[in-house]
């Protein structure tokens, strides 16, 4: 049931893909029917690699566990040399020595990064079913290694293809310009002129490469309906299959009347939390860049679980915060159960008819109840962690009793 | 030739028959020689191989219903028993007048028993079985048809008289669509109202090939069944009415306003399989009956949608536009059910229903074991009714109309028969209700050849040199076959190659440096 489940659906491979190919080989645009909602440079990417797409899929896998690797390798290094600055400038409290971080603990991590996505069970199912998303995954994954080594360029260009295949990248901007801003060592201040020349430098790589690919995209079929069938499409949720997010009962269920209302709300949804998170998180960019990623693949409007991957995959980078996790076995039972839940439940309401939607979508609500517990949960640990280090281990309040630190 | 002098409807040379010796016969024939068909059933007296009374009333009475003949439209099926209607020889008809030396001429016409059937259509196919009396009926008519064109001789009224009996009676075939709207446990009753028409319909001889019955649930299979299998329509379980050769054409959700529709005005996809048609003509007595929940003006289909009065009437002025039938008989057994047939304004249209305007038609009796009503009341003692008429029934529409007094019924039943072109009282039940065959087996044969000949030469030539008939050219065989359209592959344009790799060329470059490029060079 891989291709037929819906957990790797709207922008699944078999179908589409093949689809979009033998429409263009009939002569039609390939956007005229309803199934097609890929990119044209996806449709010449697979023009010719059509009867390789296992291989394809399993290249691009391998690539994204390469890429993530190797940035992890780089991102370790940055960590440490920025953690060993900070000693320097006796910015620590003198007994977090058990908080930091050593190179023999950090030693495996991009190791494990990178089994952590090839391993993943949901990285296969998505590998089986041939969801395209996995080439979104190697990009994203290509754009934080490009990021990582402080290649402003390469960044900007993939942050371009990745916007450019499904819009919601487009909130990895502010991270990516964060951390290339903190490794050129621009200070985020209003007035500084560098930092405005640097953002804007960034910005016009990012568009312009935009702009190009898009008009490239325009030469490959001399028409511009790509424009409404890929990205009218991610935004406006036409199309209610059943999957693993939040969209398609909602609107299942709305009226008419209301629903333009709800997608705007639901959109912002995604787009919305980046700018308190950019003000928080704006000294640790790379873990803004992690919890957008996470953001992006619970709120999008067709996750599938080689979304849910990528970000599972940089799980290991903060291993250090185990101790801080308050939810972490509660959130890991529910992972599992919900994704062992999710093929009965669809089972049960699709062809046994005994069940009905309401079963699938709670158990879909479940999960994602689950993945945003998992996030908020790293981003306390990460605070509280970031906390204790300038603070010190043992807090105590002003009248000497211990404190216990609570996020609000 | 043959064929078509005789299916020639507007010539003028063919009137309707008469029973021979009557003078009417003459002047009915002149009346109709303008009329525009279908001709009005004022005469459809006596048709002269009907004096055949004994052997043929035996016939019919030993004569067991035809089963289901799917797939073959065979109006004139030559053997069905018994479904002529020997007592319709006009000495015992009222309002006939005038005894007429019936069985004297049918004795003179012996040597071709005049006797076509009427419902032979020449144009259609029959069955194979009856080649041999269908090419002897023909030959007959045939021979009628030239003495008729020749006007050779003094029988020539007797024969005119004897082929204007078969446009005498205003049918020649009876359908029946009946249609139950309802779904649901508790709409049982509508199942088996509909059920007992369909029964009553097709012990009287119109065969499952011309009933189109819309069913839209199945109560014989439904889980709350308690006697699976059946449908009761009288309590105690007397009277099965789903037996074993009910054969439902619209069945569950098939069951809608559009289908309806489409099968009343035949407008239906190419596709649909020859059972869910309604293959009438202008010659079809078609009896529509029709029950489930209604209210003024519209009748519920399934629970989602209605059908209007005026729709109803609009379809069946599309129905008679377009020649679909002959006369008919519109059955509604459901609330308010004479607002139903308020609307309709074709001609030849009778229209009974069980209740009023304001009115609620009631159900009969529960069944204690089934737990549901098992019949509406109207329907139930029309029901009744019609177990007393058998085919050769004189029974007319005014008894009908008496069936389910208000006492009986509560509500009051109305009908409509302005819009009607006989009196009812003359119109049988068996006209609507039956099937009625005018056939006449027999087993001598005539040689024409000589006859033949002469008609023949007399025929104008256009006639003659008509083109064969033939389907247009639909399937482009030879392309087919010989020219596959070769499928073109896609490919992308040169440009966006090029521009593509391009800039992917230039990012690697802008990437590592321009002084990567001697190596290449």
């Amino acid at each position: 049931t891989e291709s037929t489940s819906p957990d790797s659906n709207a922008f699944v491979f078999c179908v589409s893909v093949v689809e979009g190919l033998a429409l263009l080989d009939l002569g039609v645009s390939p956007y005229s029917g309803a199934i097609f909602h890929e990119t044209p440079l996806i449709i010449y990417l697979f023009h010719f690699l059509i009867e390789y797409a296992e291989f394809v899929f399993m290249i691009t896998d391998v690539l994204t566990a390469v890429a993530l690797y190797l940035a992890i390798q780089d991102f370790n290094k940055v960590v440490f040399k920025k953690q060993k600055f900070l000693i320097e400038l006796d910015k620590y409290a003198p007994d977090v020595a058990e908080l930091i971080q050593t190179p023999m603990e950090m030693h495996y991590i991009p190791l494990k990064v990178a089994l952590f996505y090839l391993l993943n069970p949901y990285t296969v199912m998505s590998c089986v079913a041939k969801s395209t998303c996995a080439i979104n995954n190697t990009v994203i994954a290509f754009f934080i290694l490009a990021t990582i080594k402080g290649s402003a360029f390469l960044s900007a260009v993939f942050l371009a293809l990745a916007t450019y295949q499904s819009l919601y990248p487009l909130t990895l901007f502010a991270p990516a310009l964060l951390y290339l801003l903190q490794r050129e060592f621009i200070p985020i201040k209003l007035k500084s002129k560098s930092f405005w020349l640097y953002t804007m430098q960034y910005t016009a790589l990012y568009l312009c490469s935009l702009v190009v690919i898009i008009c490239l995209s325009f030469f490959l079929l001399n028409s511009w309906d790509f424009i409404p069938s890929v990205y009218g499409f991610i935004l406006s949720v036409p199309d209610l299959t059943p999957n693993i997010g939040l969209f398609w009962y909602f609107f299942a269920e709305m009226f008419e009347h209301f629903s333009l209302f709800f997608i705007c709300v639901f959109q912002i949804n995604v787009f919305f939390y980046t700018i308190p998170l950019a003000i928080k998180l704006k000294e640790h960019p790379v873990f803004f860049m992690f919890v957008q990623i996470a953001v992006i693949s619970i709120f999008k409007s067709y996750p599938t679980v080689g979304d849910i991957a990528l970000y599972m995959a940089f799980l290991p980078v903060w291993s250090h915060l185990y101790r801080f996790l308050r939810n972490i076995f509660i959130l890991s039972c529910v992972l599992v159960v919900c994704s062992l839940l999710f093929p009965v439940l669809w089972h049960l309401w699709i062809y046994a008819g005994s069940a009905n939607s309401n079963f699938y979508y709670a158990i879909t609500l479940a999960f994602n109840i689950g993945q945003i517990l998992l996030i908020s949960d790293y981003f306390y640990a990460f605070l509280r962690r970031e906390y204790y280090l300038t603070h010190g281990l043992h807090l105590t309040r002003q009248d000497g009793t211990e404190a216990m630190l609570v996020l609000k | 030739m043959i064929f078509k002098a005789f299916s020639n409807r507007d010539d003028s040379v063919i009137g309707p028959p008469a029973c021979p010796g009557a003078g009417r016969g003459q002047s009915r024939a002149a009346s109709h020689l303008t009329t525009e068909p279908p001709r009005t059933a004022q005469d459809n007296g006596t048709i002269c191989c009907r004096c055949r009374l004994s052997s043929a009333k035996t016939e019919f009475n030993k004569a067991p219903i035809r089963g289901s003949e799917r797939g073959h439209y065979s109006p004139a099926t030559g053997k069905a028993k018994g479904s002529g209607t020997p007592a319709r020889c006009g000495a015992e008809r009222p309002g006939h007048g005038g005894a007429r030396p019936a069985r004297a001429a049918c004795l003179k016409l012996k040597p071709f028993n005049g006797c076509v059937d009427p419902g032979l259509r020449l144009r259609r196919e029959l069955p194979a079985a009856d080649a041999l009396d269908t090419f002897v009926e023909t030959t007959k008519l045939g021979v009628v048809i030239s003495f008729i064109l020749l006007k050779k001789s003094n029988s020539f009224s007797i024969f005119q008289d004897q082929a204007e009996q078969f446009f005498r009676s205003g049918h020649t075939n009876n359908w029946a669509v009946l249609v139950c709207t309802s779904r649901f446990w508790f709409n049982y009753r509508h199942v088996a109202n509909t059920l007992s028409v369909y029964r009553s319909v097709k012990r009287l001889g119109i065969p499952d090939s011309h009933i189109v019955l819309m069913l839209a649930d199945d109560m014989a299979c439904n889980p709350r069944n308690p006697k699976p299998a059946t449908v009761f329509s009288h309590k105690n379980m007397e009277l099965n009415v789903y037996g074993d050769d009910v054969e439902v054409d619209y069945r569950s959700y098939e069951v809608t306003v559009e289908n309806f529709l489409r099968v009343l005005t035949g407008r239906i996809p190419p596709s649909t399989p020859r059972s869910k048609r309604l293959l009438s003509d202008d010659r079809s007595n078609i009896l529509i009956y029709m029950t489930g929940h209604g209210g003024n003006g519209f009748l519920k289909f399934q629970d989602s949608e209605e059908i209007t009065n005026v729709e109803l009437a609009d379809a069946f002025e599309q129905m008679w536009q377009k020649r679909r039938y002959n006369e008919l008989l519109f059955i509604i057994d459901t609330c308010q059910g004479a607002s139903m047939y308020e609307r309709f304004y074709s001609p030849n249209i009778m229209a009974l229903a069980s209740s009023q305007v304001g009115e609620d038609s009631l159900s009969h009796q529960p069944d204690l074991a089934i737990g549901v009503h098992l019949m509406d009341r109207y329907t139930f003692y029309v029901l009744e009714f019609l177990e007393e008429i058998h085919p050769a029934s004189q029974t007319n529409m005014n008894d009908l109309f008496q069936v389910c007094p208000k006492s009986l019924c509560v509500s009051t039943p109305g009908h409509r028969t302005d819009l009607f072109q006989r009196d009812p009282q003359n119109v049988l039940i068996t006209d609507f209700f039956g099937s009625v065959r005018k056939v006449e087996i027999t087993t001598e044969t005539v040689s024409l050849d000589s006859d033949l000949a002469g008609f023949e030469s007399n025929l104008p030539k256009d006639e003659l040199a008509t083109e064969p008939l033939k389907y247009a050219e639909q399937l482009p065989v030879a392309q087919i076959i010989h020219q596959k359209p070769k499928q073109k592959d896609w490919h992308p344009p040169g440009g966006f190659i090029l521009g593509l790799w391009a800039l992917i060329i230039m990012v690697f470059f802008k990437t590592y440096g321009i002084k990567h490029m001697k190596h290449i060079f």
